[in-house]
């Protein structure tokens, strides 16, 4: 499998109090990758090292197969951006924005970026400052789009825009990707947008890839089990246990990664009998295991 | 067509869309010759990943009730009778198997759920 990104091994410090200690994260070419995280576990900071805007201490960056920072120029001019904060000069009016964006890219697509001013219902003649903020979002992935990338990084682009525009915003990005096949790494906060249309999850918190899954492996594989005569904690297990808790006297709640169907077994076999297994969706499923990756490995980790 | 694809569910989102497909030409919904949406128009319309929507056509192909067709598109094949009718009576038994999971999960006894659908049934047939 080749990848459009590849972290091996790094490592960033801004100051003393933020660390991204030993990271490595792999994005498969032509997926769709979404980047949760809760704020400041390092998920911005991650988009602006994979674009060259920081300098890791140490450990290799290759996008599109170049290193990072070294080949900024070269690659830059095939990934679109979207950054949480919109960049761009406020008293240029749209069309302004467009021509001067246009130009630093040779493979800018005119006719294109036409076409998404018109879907988008954007004024050409507005001032960018002036515009409201799911304007300003449709100009940002208009941008984005126009110059025909191979890879698209977008960091919280509709987080905070309203559904009609972050709809619009997305039909034009996965046409894009349909016709183009470009691959895709998106960081927010909107779960069950990425839910949809994302076939691999990489979970950050405090600067750590807690983990890094074909989205359908990460939601089957997370289940809540109910369990009665449980096992004493310790046995060992076939799946993962990150948390137990009990429901009264006589059964528990256990919560589990890397769940298979066939391994019900376990639990006959030890004279216990599981009652339920209960699917999490993936807000669910990213919601507990930053719990219990946060509560009982604090120690551990640091 | 699509409005209850659900992406929360844990049924993944090309075998749902798979599904709602393969009821659609059971029921008569798309006939024979039709044509499917492009996976370029599907995708952006349900804000998929375009590659759901090319596993749950090639899913149809294999299946015989899409033909995939280079160039041209996508056209929903003529499925004989008994075929279909078996996709129905499918259908037909993962509704009730859902119903009484559901009532039984709400405390509803069989009985019960039973004689409210007789009586449902009635209503509707009168």
């Amino acid at each position: 499998m080749t990848h459009a990104i590849a972290i091996r091994g790094l490592h960033y410090r801004a100051g003393r109090s933020f660390e991204i200690p030993n990271l490595d994260l792999s994005v498969p070419t032509g997926s769709i990758y979404g980047f949760l995280g809760p704020n400041g576990s390092g998920k911005t900071t991650t988009i602006r090292l994979v674009l060259g805007l920081l300098r890791p201490r140490a450990g290799d960056i290759r996008v599109l197969d170049r290193p990072m920072p070294h080949d900024a120029p070269r690659v830059l001019a095939r990934v679109g951006y979207v950054p949480e904060q919109p960049h761009l000069d406020p008293t240029l009016t749209v069309r302004e924005v467009l021509r001067f964006q246009g130009a630093f890219y040779p493979t800018w697509d005119h006719a294109w970026a036409e076409e998404l001013l018109v879907a988008f219902d954007l004024d050409e003649h507005r001032l960018f400052g002036k515009l409201s903020k799911g304007q300003k979002g449709k100009v940002m992935m208009l941008l984005a789009l126009a110059q025909r990338p191979d890879l698209l990084v977008l960091d919280e682009p509709t987080d905070g825009l309203d559904p009609v525009v972050r709809r619009d915003m997305l039909a034009a990005l996965l046409d894009y990707v349909s016709e183009h096949g470009a691959t895709v790494f998106i960081s927010s906060h909107l779960v069950h947008e990425l839910e949809r249309m994302c076939d691999w999850i990489g979970v950050m918190d405090q600067g750590r890839l807690v983990t890094e899954l074909p989205m359908e492996r990460f939601k089957r594989g997370i289940k809540r089990l109910v369990v009665s005569g449980a096992p004493p904690i310790g046995d060992p297990t076939p799946f993962s246990v990150l948390s137990r808790e009990p429901n009264g006297a006589s059964s528990e709640t256990w919560l589990v990664r890397g769940w298979e169907p066939e391994m019900q077994a376990f639990f006959e076999t030890g004279g216990a009998s599981l009652q339920r297994v209960i699917d999490l969706d993936l807000e669910e499923g990213f919601v507990e295991l930053l719990r219990t990756f946060r509560t009982p490995r604090r120690e551990e980790v640091r | 067509m699509f409005d209850h694809i659900d992406p929360r569910s844990p049924t993944p989102l090309y075998a749902q869309i798979a599904s709602r497909l393969r009821l659609a030409v059971s029921a008569g919904e798309l006939r024979p010759g039709d044509a499917l949406p492009s996976v370029r128009r599907l995708a952006s319309q349900l804000r998929v990943n375009p590659a759901t929507v090319v596993q749950a056509y090639r899913d149809l192909e294999a299946e015989g009730f899409l033909d995939m067709r280079q160039g041209t598109g996508t056209f929903v094949r003529d499925v004989p009778v008994g075929r279909r009718t078996s996709e129905r009576v499918y259908q037909a038994t993962l509704l009730v198997r859902q119903l009484i999971a559901n009532a039984s999960r709400l405390g509803v006894s069989l009985d019960e759920l039973h004689s409210a659908i007789l009586e449902e049934m009635g209503a509707k047939a009168s």
